[in-house]
């Protein structure tokens, strides 16, 4: 293309001006409507498209951007909720195990104190067992202890009171019933 | 008919003999009533309702003394007038039973009252002490 203005500026004369640089006055237009007429093509039906396409792909970039943004957004708050939500969870399982902590050691105090409570009584009652038991043999040591000496002392009585004791004991208690 | 009452018959009978009825007629009447009632079974009962309706009105008190010696005459006059005091009756009978089991003392049992001296008594005591 670009020949043909050099043979154009071959065949003329040396010109002053303009011409000095071999442009030709007639190609230069007939390039710059061409030229023109490109452009307003592309303008026309070109560029319109091209710029909705490359507008719907900016928007749609910054479409994607804006939902990744917020999507980091809700990632974030989510893991903030994660967090809180594991650092609640955490607090609960705390008191969760403080309190069954707490209800245990009462429950082993309750234990100890019923234990306690329980082997007094069996203790108690062991020591009112023995109580009754050692009662029980001296009542029945005492009863042995009296048939003793009733049987001794009857058999001295016995061998000591013949006839003439027996009277003067008789004539006392008839004085004594008098 | 209705049965007449082992009390009612001792009175009966103790009415008679101190009305002066001859004794073993009073006892005749007793006697076929019981046997008339079938009622035999009541005769040491009834003897002792009758010597109780006695000592009672104070006629005759008979006492039953328990001894392990005979008691010779002094003691026994002693005890009659003993009986006769307490119980205040006009007349006393003694019926006397030798016991060796009472060791010593004697035992006087009237309808009415008991009182008991022997040894074997006291021993007892003796044991209920311990």
């Amino acid at each position: 293309m670009f020949n043909i203005p050099v043979q154009f500026a071959e065949a003329s004369e040396p010109a002053s001006g303009i011409g000095a640089f071999n442009i030709n006055l007639k190609s230069f237009l007939f390039q710059l409507t061409t030229f023109v007429i490109v452009l307003l093509v592309l303008k026309r039906w070109v560029l319109p498209p091209l710029m909705t396409t490359m507008e719907k792909r900016r928007e749609t970039l910054e479409k994607s951007l804006e939902q990744a943004k917020a999507t980091q957004e809700a990632l974030a708050q989510a893991e903030t909720r994660a967090e809180e939500i594991i650092a609640k969870a955490r607090v609960a399982a705390d008191e969760a195990l403080a309190e069954g902590r707490k209800t245990i050691e009462g429950m082993i105090v309750n234990a100890e104190a019923t234990a306690a409570e329980r082997a007094a009584l069996i203790i108690k009652d062991a020591e009112a067992r023995l109580g009754q038991e050692r009662q029980r043999l001296r009542t029945e040591l005492r009863a042995e202890l009296a048939e003793l000496v009733a049987a001794a002392t009857e058999k001295i009585i016995r061998q000591k009171l013949d006839k003439q004791a027996d009277r003067i004991l008789i004539e006392q208690s008839l004085k004594e019933l008098a | 008919m209705n049965k007449v009452s082992r009390r009612s018959l001792a009175r009966y009978a103790a009415d008679r003999l101190l009305a002066g009825d001859f004794a073993p007629e009073v006892a005749k009447a007793v006697a076929s009533v019981l046997v008339e009632d079938k009622r035999l079974n009541e005769a040491e009962l009834l003897l002792a309702d009758i010597n109780f309706e006695l000592e009672s009105r104070g006629k005759v008190a008979t006492a039953l003394i328990t001894a392990a010696n005979d008691l010779g005459d002094k003691l026994r006059i002693e005890i009659k007038s003993l009986v006769k005091k307490a119980s205040k009756v006009d007349r006393v009978i003694l019926n006397e039973q030798i016991d060796k089991s009472v060791i010593g003392g004697l035992r006087i049992e009237t309808a009415t009252r008991i009182w008991d001296k022997t040894v074997a008594r006291q021993l007892n005591e003796l044991r209920k002490v311990f």
